[in-house]
């Protein structure tokens, strides 16, 4: 008899101390020796919408404002709402539950479509200036935003949550679903140097725990 | 050798020993060596031979200048010792020699410089023709720059990293250390390169003082550890900047130290604005025999006693055109080394103070002399000093010569960033005449020496840039700018090219053993630009990146033929340091992407292939043939794996008229429950893309692509729709759904065990859609399809559930012989359908009709042009195109293969795909070619490569090969 679990793009080479089923995906909560970091967090799990409308900028994705300029976000209850273009916008829900998908065409869950990852914690931006050129500490940004552009050559969306002159802080990844293989070895051998460990939700909820409050 | 372990310059750590193996013997070296010099420490003075001559070299620049210290390092050749960092247990070899580098069996070669004057290389030794190949390989032999194996892999950790900064400084001298601070001020952020292990530049051997009493290794020491405190300065020590490019992006690579997690790190900095800082090296001095060892440069025999501990001879002669020459003559001999002679070049202008100390320590200064030849073998034993004119020589013994024209400034980033060069006469530089947007020049390169003048130069630049980043420092750029002109500004430049020689061993560029003999020649011959010269010569081509000859070649061709034109010099190309390649590629990620079911496919025994971006199970066993995947799927069930199949959502008011824009068939007509195939064309109706599109709901529907499609099939379809204004919005679901694909007329049965749906031909016929939900959990799109022609499912299923549907159907069909098949036997199967594969049966130039899909297209759509349409309606009167044709070979034993070209007395198409049929027993395919040879049983000619004359014949036949009611897909 087959079990009827899902299946992460990401897979770590070391299993999780703690792990909770949640909608038939297996979460890590945490890994032994997490370190001090820096941290990567698989979040496949955590529901996406893709929000798509010509009047996009009045809609209200868990009422919470759409930006008005392209690379804004909107950071609050968990919620990350961030503005790709004229049309279009990315919603993430990185609490532990996400509501129902509303009832309005333009919003599709994207949830299956990508990798999730976080990568947090100190010198987490001289881990990502090892594999992209886009300019994530740049003094001209308020944390968060939104790029969009190449990280190991693969295509991405990358939110910046936080972010320091040292190189501590983090962001959010995703990338096409297909790359999560590649794109996991890349980060974590670039990484390695730096001290680059796999981390469970609970530190990652703790992190953006942090930034809400 | 007895090291200076007290001095305060010093850059090594004495009494932490390191070995290197040199020739067999473990050699002791210290911490913070070089590997040349903990060899010349050991007693080496000759490190290799030259590449044409094999003439022995020795230490010259301490900065890899030349190829004289080139080694085998490691199985590597070509490593620069003289700036590669000691390792323990380093193993070290001389290269291009016969024996050993002291004793070369073809040092003889020497005396053989007559046989090869300029560009012999191209003028000797072919003819008569078969004489080339012989005389080619010999010489090969004997001249080279080092040998690896073909097989060789690069050892260790290869980095890379892109930083963006507002301000780039290259060089960590005193002025760029000034101009790191000064623009550090705005508080923006600042990247510091310097080629060096250390910070400090000209400053940092140097024991004489700046007007404040304080010496300049000291005032270094200071500059540098306020960098280091400056929080948005980013140092990268022994990093040498190799390229720049368009608005200022700037490369470089690293080297990693002993604590570093990489053996070369390569770096691409994106900056707003750049301070080159790079000073200067030496101008050689050219004299008879002036890169026998023994003879090098006044930075180089001073640092070996300020930085390593080591006095570079005992008994010395100076032959120098600069005041850091009487300088270094000055502190050499407080240090122990015995000055018999200085000649400078120069009748005047030499620092008062430095003579005044040269005459207090008795060391005898010639004013406008210069050294003419340096005698000796393997080292030098004297040197013949003559008047800059050549009317007097003098001899005097020594085993060291210390020699230097003058300095010449590094301009490569100028050069690099395409800077017009001009000839400065006073100090005698080549310098930008305009300087590139947003660099700015500092330091000793815009010909200053005075050290605060050096500093106040790098802190105005530094201000500039930053300002020039946008920072707000007008007020002390006006600030640094009056204090720069307090200072003593450039200095005359000494401006001897060569010593009163005729020239036939002195050499001009070391690394090509090129002689001014040797460029009097090419002149004669009619070369009167240095470029040219620079080419037929080889001067300048070497491992030295022109370090050596690039500034007195010019010079010298100036002179030599009376050119009143200003000297320009020849161009440098990036990298301006010698790079691994290894560097260059740093991580090398493979990319590529993987299936929800990658790893079940590896562990049922896929054999990969990287197909575009993914990487696919092509065949389940090593029968690259696929015989027995084939026929269980004609015959049984088969299950594949097809989640590459491009996958969309297309909602909103005007998705349909998007549709129809870019489809040719005419969407409105789908109907609820029913799957659509149709084909997309681009304007000149060549078909890009095939595949299905189902209606879910009101102004919402799904469609597929090719895999091959997938990437830019959201951009089509908007670049088609982009001056109507239409309300529409697509998702790209490529990823977000796996595909299953069961085949087989046992796949209803296996299917059936699975899921809880009416599999009839009535409930579910061909070309149907349904939706359910699988186990309560798990949605599910599936399609009733027939592209490997039996009866077949595609089962679209999130991508987190693939595999437990997968290994659903696997138990399920266990009791079937359900077996997995690849893409290959899937590539067969439909081939013997003789349906398409974009790509295999198609190509730039294929349209619509040539492939019969013609059927397709629909003429009549009212609410939108299609595309390609126009170009259609005419190529259905072209009668020259070519057809895609069934073809059968004459002999069903012997396939051709794909791309082989179909010919008479030209070539008249070619075979798009075939294989032996195993369902038919014949070797069958499809073919494109002329429409006149489409007709049923044209007899086709084919060619193949390698085929020694021997053509393949195969006649034209009937589509498709197999089951061509398409019963068995139907039924």
């Amino acid at each position: 008899m087959v079990a009827i679990k899902r299946q992460s793009p990401v897979q770590f080479k070391v299993s999780p101390r703690n792990t909770e089923v949640r909608d038939n995906w297996t979460v890590a909560l945490e890994y032994d020796e997490e370190g001090r970091g820096p941290w990567l967090a698989d979040l496949a799990h955590k529901t996406r919408w893709d929000l798509q409308d010509s009047k996009v900028g009045e809609q209200r994705p868990c009422d919470l404002a759409v930006p008005a300029t392209p690379g804004s976000c909107t950071f609050a209850n968990d919620t990350l709402v961030n503005r790709m273009n004229r049309t279009q916008t990315s919603v993430y829900h990185l609490g532990a539950a996400a509501p129902a998908l509303p009832d309005f065409a333009g919003y599709t869950d994207v949830t299956e479509s990508t990798v999730f990852l976080a990568l947090f914690g100190p010198k987490a931006f001289h881990i990502a200036e090892k594999l992209s050129a886009l300019d994530f500490l740049d003094p001209a940004k308020q944390a968060p935003f939104l790029y969009q552009g190449p990280f190991c050559h693969v295509p991405c969306q990358i939110v910046t949550l936080e972010k320091a002159a040292d190189g501590s802080g983090g962001f959010l990844l995703t990338c096409s679903r297909g790359y999560g293989d590649s794109m996991i070895h890349a980060i974590l051998e670039a990484g390695s140097s730096l001290g680059l460990r796999p981390a469970g939700e609970n530190r990652f909820s703790a992190w953006i725990r942090g930034l809400q409050e | 050798m007895n090291r200076l372990n007290q001095l305060p310059t010093l850059r090594i750590t004495p009494s932490e020993k390191l070995s290197l193996n040199y020739r067999g013997k473990t050699v002791q070296g210290v911490a913070g060596d070089t590997v040349a010099t903990a060899l010349y420490a050991n007693g080496v003075r000759v490190f290799a031979r030259s590449l044409k001559y094999h003439r022995p070299r020795g230490l010259y620049s301490l900065d890899g200048e030349c190829s004289n210290t080139c080694m085998d390092v490691n199985g590597v050749p070509n490593v620069r010792t003289e700036n590669t960092l000691l390792k323990d247990g380093m193993v070290v070899k001389e290269q291009n020699v016969k024996g050993s580098a002291d004793r070369d069996w073809l040092a003889f070669i020497d005396k053989l410089d007559w046989m090869m004057p300029a560009g012999f290389y191209y003028k000797t030794m072919h003819k008569p023709a078969a004489v080339w190949p012989v005389a080619m390989k010999q010489i090969r032999k004997a001249a080279g720059i080092g040998v690896i194996s073909a097989d060789y892999q690069m050892r260790g950790q290869y980095d890379e990293m892109f930083v963006k900064a507002e301000v780039t400084v290259i060089g960590g001298g005193a002025a760029g250390m000034s101009a790191a601070l000064a623009a550090a001020e705005s508080g923006q952020r600042v990247v510091l390169l310097e080629s060096r292990p250390h910070l400090g530049g000209c400053f940092d051997y140097r024991v004489s003082t700046t007007a404040e009493g304080t010496p300049l290794y000291q005032r270094a020491r200071e500059l540098a550890k306020q960098v280091e405190q400056t929080g948005n300065i980013r140092t990268f020590k022994h990093t040498s900047m190799v390229g720049a490019y368009n608005n200022n992006l700037i490369t470089a690579f690293q080297v990693g130290g002993a604590t570093d997690a990489f053996t070369e790190r390569y770096i691409e900095i994106r900056s707003d604005s750049v301070v080159v800082a790079t000073g200067c090296i030496e101008r050689p001095l050219i004299f008879d025999h002036n890169e026998r060892p023994g003879v090098m440069q006044v930075g180089c025999a001073h640092r070996m006693a300020r930085t390593y501990g080591l006095l570079p001879g005992s008994e010395a002669v100076f032959s120098v055109g600069h005041d850091l020459g009487l300088e270094a003559a000055v502190d050499l001999f407080d240090l122990g080394l015995k000055i018999n002679c200085v000649a400078d070049i120069r009748e005047d202008g030499q620092n008062p103070e430095l003579m005044l100390a040269l005459a207090e320590r008795k060391i005898p200064v010639l004013k406008g002399w210069v050294a003419a030849k340096a005698h000796g073998g393997k080292k030098v034993e004297k040197v013949t000093l003559s008047t800059v004119e050549g009317t007097v020589n003098r001899q005097f013994p020594c085993d060291l010569l210390v020699a230097s024209a003058g300095l010449t400034p590094v301009t490569g980033p100028f050069i690099l960033a395409q800077a017009k060069m001009g000839y400065d006469s006073l100090t005698g530089y080549f310098l930008p005449t305009t300087v590139p947007e947003k660099m700015f020049p500092a330091g000793r390169l815009t010909g200053v020496n005075d050290p605060a003048a050096i500093e106040a130069s790098g802190r105005l630049a530094g201000l500039k840039a930053a300002t020039a980043a946008g920072a707000d420092m007008g007020n002390l750029v006006a600030a640094a700018e009056k204090a720069a002109a307090s200072l003593p500004g450039p200095q005359r430049g000494c401006k001897l090219v060569t010593a009163p020689v005729k020239g036939r061993k002195s050499f001009i560029c070391f690394d090509e053993d090129t002689t001014i003999k040797n460029i009097k020649q090419a002149i004669e011959m009619g070369f009167d630009v240095p470029e040219l010269i620079k080419r037929f010569t080889s001067a300048g081509t070497g491992p030295g990146q022109g370090g050596i000859p690039g500034h007195n070649l010019p010079l010298f061709v100036a002179k030599y033929t009376a050119s009143i034109n200003t000297p320009v010099p020849t161009t440098v190309r990036p990298p301006l340091v010698p790079t691994f390649l290894a560097t260059y590629a740093g991580y090398n990620h493979h990319m590529f992407k993987h299936t929800p079911l990658h790893d079940s496919q590896i562990k049922d025994g896929g054999i990969f292939r990287n197909i575009g971006v993914w990487q696919r199970a092509r065949y389940f066993s090593d029968d690259f043939d696929c015989k027995e995947e084939i026929l269980n799927v004609r015959n049984n069930v088969g299950i594949l794996d097809g989640s590459t199949l491009g996958k969309f959502r297309i909602h909103g008011p005007d998705a349909l008229k998007a549709l129809q824009r870019v489809y040719v068939s005419d969407m409105s007509k789908l109907k609820p429950g029913r799957i659509k195939y149709s084909a997309m064309c681009n304007d000149d109706g060549c078909v890009i893309d095939d595949g299905v599109v189902v209606k879910l709901r009101e102004n919402d529907y799904y469609l597929t692509t090719s895999s091959a499609r997938a990437g830019q099939t959201v951009e089509w379809i908007r670049y088609h729709t982009r001056f109507d204004g239409w309300d529409f919005s697509l998702v790209n679901l490529t990823d977000a759904m796996g595909v299953i694909n069961i085949s087989g007329p046992n796949s209803g049965k296996v299917l059936a065990k699975v899921i809880d749906i009416d599999l009839s031909s009535e409930a579910f016929p061909f070309s149907g859609y349904q939706e359910f939900t699988l186990k309560d959990a798990i949605f599910v799109r599936a399609m009733r399809l027939g592209f490997v022609g039996e009866l077949s499912y595609e089962l679209h299923v999130p991508a987190s559930y693939t595999q437990a549907v997968w290994d659903m159907l696997k138990e399920a069909g266990a009791e079937f012989g359900i077996r997995n098949f690849g893409v290959e036997a899937q590539n067969v199967l439909r081939m013997e359908k003789c349906h398409v594969i974009l790509g295999s049966e198609s190509e730039q130039r294929t349209n619509l009709l040539d492939l019969g899909l013609g059927f397709l297209w629909d003429r009549k759509k009212a609410d939108a042009k299609t595309v390609g349409a126009v170009a259609l309606r005419q190529a259905e009167k072209d009668v020259g195109r070519l057809k895609l044709v069934g073809i059968r070979m004459e002999d069903d034993n012997r396939p051709a293969r794909d791309g082989a070209l179909i010919v008479d007395n030209k070539v008249r198409g070619y075979v798009a795909t075939m294989r032996k049929s195993f369902s038919t027993g014949q070797a069958v395919g499809m073919a494109l070619v002329e429409s006149q040879l489409a007709d049923t049983g044209t007899r086709l000619e084919i060619f193949e490569d390698e085929c020694n004359g021997v053509r393949l014949y195969a006649r034209v036949v009937a589509m498709p090969f197999y089951d061509p009611k398409g019963e068995r897909m139907k039924s």
